[in-house]
């Protein structure tokens, strides 16, 4: 165990000297998020529609006029509604989304854990 | 038009069969040793009645007969004739029909195969499985009946959707029904065997045959939809968290997990309850995905038939499945005394329960981000996609521990053991660190995940590398599925990790010229075929060391219906995969091109190969053995 703290004190220290990252990938972080609105379930990285297209021209345009990530997400959000977002933000709408898979993984754990660690003894 | 009439009432005489069992199997279901035979015969009769139903279906669209309401919808005379076979299930009364014949096929397969066990208890499973046939066969005659009149007889068809257009389109969809439809088997024989509490080591070790079957089937099935979905629509995607994909994933999750527990039921009775569940589980999930994609609820590029009606018919008949097993379930199931008492923690049993609790963590990743949409849409319509970044966030984490419990859990012997050789697991450990720092080190982000990903993953991988070498091979199956897995893992990261991509506007004649690749656009051609014209743009690709290499993207506009689909050129290799697109832009003279390196593409197609291929050989083993 100390060997894996160790090593991982030593990842993040490294970690934190990669921490630039340029426009394009951005780009094309960003435009994978966004889901083209007049395809069928495809990004708008993925998709080569026209409205695609001028999607990616936008977000090129934002990121030029130095927009952040979150500025462009609610940028978006607000022209186009939360539908366009592949990556749903934590709110009140979402709570369950993000929350029940990780809840049903604890519950399992409980489960296991009473059936038989505890037994054990 | 008589080939129409021909199938529709082979349908009906199918289902009548079909009740005709039912009526007897319950009638003379105690001196049974009379129906042996005669329920035999007639799941033949049935069988072969669907045989020609599809048939019939097949030569209607052979012969392009546009009486036929499903050939007027989905064909054409110009389509050439392969596509017109393939065709027959690239639609939904089609495919409905195949999977129909694929229940049938099984079920059959199925009496002839199991001809030692219980009389009582095969009746029991046809019995269950008769009423999913009965449900199909109705469903298919009363609201998606393939063989409807036209009147007048339409000149021409309208034609198949070009995206289906494809050689995959003859075994994608056949191979996967052959996997969703097993786990019916599965769901069948789980009821019958819990009517009659016989629920055991043998039962186990009978069933698991199905189980491996089924999974191999729907992992090659997913396999070569993915193949399809790069070099169709996914401009070098090939996993896009799709809805229709997730639902083909989600009985893919529930039946691995099944068939780890089978497992550990073959050697110790325990978890009876928990197969149950999973093999009811497994199959209503594939039901749940033929309800979603059916009913078109699901935004996806599969949904080629939206009908409420046909997806409310799913639903009612969902439930009751549901509503029946859990029935038999809590009425029937005697559990036996769950000796957990004599499980130790460091046991392989418990790396197994511990795998199916990650996999049923997965599980819920992926049906809570499918489903939860559509209820969210119903109960507020508020509108939410749930995308590729979702599930990262909330599996990536967890595949970590996943993995390493994967390379050190069937170290483990039964009952209890103590780890054997520790050394070289900890070197191995270390080495795998050691190498995925080295070649995550250039990376600026997510440096420290890919790092740990990487590094669990080459873990499993020289683990179970290690072991075709070293151990005495008494589970040779499971290692070469688990060494797959590793190595679906880790050409999935390095394909993302050193994927390359230039996207650039060009007219032909011109050069786009990058740090190192050079695109030439030498030319453009026009060809025609007998359904599609071509556009075939000419690339010459200059990369660092100078080696040229030419592609030929293609741009079909195809005459009915009249859509553009572009089909990639790719040059595959040990290494990498070379992606060329092309795109029209409109109102502009010049095209927009998509050029991507991928490294290791053909490695994720090959482990998941791998992985079924494991899963073959405990099949053949378990045929050995008999």
């Amino acid at each position: 165990m100390k060997i894996l703290k160790l090593f991982l004190i030593i990842f993040f220290i490294f970690s934190f000297n990669h921490l630039k990252a340029n426009n394009e990938i951005i780009k094309n972080k960003i435009t994978k998020n966004l889901r083209c609105l007049i395809c069928q379930g495809q990004s708008v990285y993925d998709s080569d529609s026209e409205f695609a297209n001028s999607l990616k021209v936008l977000v090129d345009k934002k990121l030029n006029e130095g927009f952040s990530e979150k500025q462009i997400y609610s940028y978006f959000k607000d022209k186009y509604g939360e539908w366009i977002l592949y990556d749903p933000k934590f709110n009140k709408n979402t709570y369950i989304l993000w929350l029940l898979p990780i809840l049903i993984f604890l519950i399992g754990g409980a489960i296991i854990s009473k059936s038989f660690i505890i037994k054990k003894k | 038009m008589l080939y129409s009439v021909i199938g529709y009432y082979s349908l009906i005489l199918g289902l009548c069969f079909g009740l005709i069992i039912i009526y007897f199997s319950v009638k003379n279901f105690q001196n049974y040793q009379l129906l042996d035979n005669k329920i035999l015969s007639f799941t033949f009769l049935q069988f072969f009645f669907v045989v020609i139903s599809f048939l019939c279906l097949i030569l209607s669209f052979v012969l392009s007969d546009f009486s036929n309401e499903t050939v007027f919808n989905n064909s054409h005379t110009t389509k050439p004739l392969f596509y017109k076979i393939a065709g027959t299930w690239g639609n939904h009364e089609g495919s409905l029909l195949l999977w129909l014949f694929v229940l049938t096929l099984f079920i059959l397969i199925f009496l002839l195969r199991s001809k030692k066990q219980p009389t009582k208890y095969k009746i029991l499973t046809l019995v269950f499985q008769q009423m999913i046939i009965i449900g199909f066969f109705v469903f298919l005659i009363k609201t998606s009946n393939p063989f409807n009149f036209l009147y007048p007889t339409p000149e021409e068809g309208l034609g198949l959707n070009p995206i289906l257009q494809d050689p995959a389109l003859a075994i994608h969809p056949p191979i996967l029904y052959l996997g969703y439809v097993g786990t019916s088997i599965i769901f069948s024989s789980a009821l019958a065997a819990t009517s009659l509490n016989i629920i055991n080591k043998s039962w186990a070790s009978h069933i698991k045959k199905w189980v491996l079957i089924s999974w191999i089937f729907l992992t090659l099935g997913i396999l070569l939809g993915s193949i399809w979905a790069y070099y169709e629509l996914g401009w070098g995607g090939f996993w896009f968290w799709d809805p229709v994909e997730n639902v083909s994933l989600m009985p893919w999750l529930a039946l691995t997990t099944l068939l780890h527990c089978i497992l550990v039921l073959e050697k110790k009775l325990i978890l009876t309850s928990w197969v149950i569940i999973l093999s009811i589980a497994t199959f209503t999930l594939s039901m749940c995905g033929t309800f979603l994609v059916r009913s078109g609820i699901l935004n996806s590029v599969h949904t080629f038939a939206n009908d409420p009606e046909r997806g409310l018919f799913i639903l009612i008949f969902l439930f009751c499945l549901i509503f029946l097993s859990l029935l038999i379930f809590f009425f029937f199931h005697k559990n036996n005394k769950n000796n957990f008492t004599s499980l130790f923690w460091l046991s392989k049993e418990t790396s197994i329960i511990v795998n199916n609790w990650f996999m049923m963590y997965f599980l819920s990743v992926v049906l809570i981000g499918t489903v939860y949409p559509i209820f969210l849409d119903v109960l507020s319509s508020q509108k939410i996609s749930v995308g590729p970044p979702f599930y990262h966030k909330l599996i990536i984490p967890f595949l970590i521990p996943f993995l390493l419990m994967m390379a050190v859990g069937p170290k483990l012997k039964w009952i209890k053991s103590n780890l054997k050789d520790k050394f070289y697991l900890i070197i191995l450990l270390a080495i795998s660190i050691l190498l995925s720092f080295l070649i995550v080190k250039n990376f600026d982000t997510k440096f420290l995940l890919n790092t740990i990903l990487i590094s669990s993953s080459m873990y499993l991988f020289f683990i179970t590398l290690r072991d075709f070498f070293i151990k005495i091979h008494n589970n040779i199956s499971q290692n070469i599925a688990h060494f797959g897995f590793s190595l679906l893992i880790l050409s999935i990261l390095f394909n993302n990790l050193f994927s390359t991509e230039i996207i650039a506007n060009l007219k032909v004649g011109e050069t786009f010229q990058s740090e190192n690749t050079k695109i030439v656009f030498e030319s453009i051609n026009q060809e025609k075929e007998k359904n599609y014209q071509s556009i075939i743009g000419n690339f010459s690709i200059h990369n660092s060391k100078g080696k040229i290499e030419n592609m030929l993207p293609e741009l079909r506009i195809y005459n009915q219906p009249n859509i553009v689909t572009s089909e990639a050129d790719i040059k595959t290799t040990l290494m990498s995969d070379k992606f060329i697109v092309i795109n029209l832009v409109q109102n502009q003279d010049y095209f927009n091109i998509r050029y991507q390196v991928k490294p290791f593409m053909i490695w994720i197609w090959l482990s998941v190969v791998l992985i079924s291929f494991g899963g073959l050989m405990s099949f053949i083993k378990k045929e050995h053995e008999k």
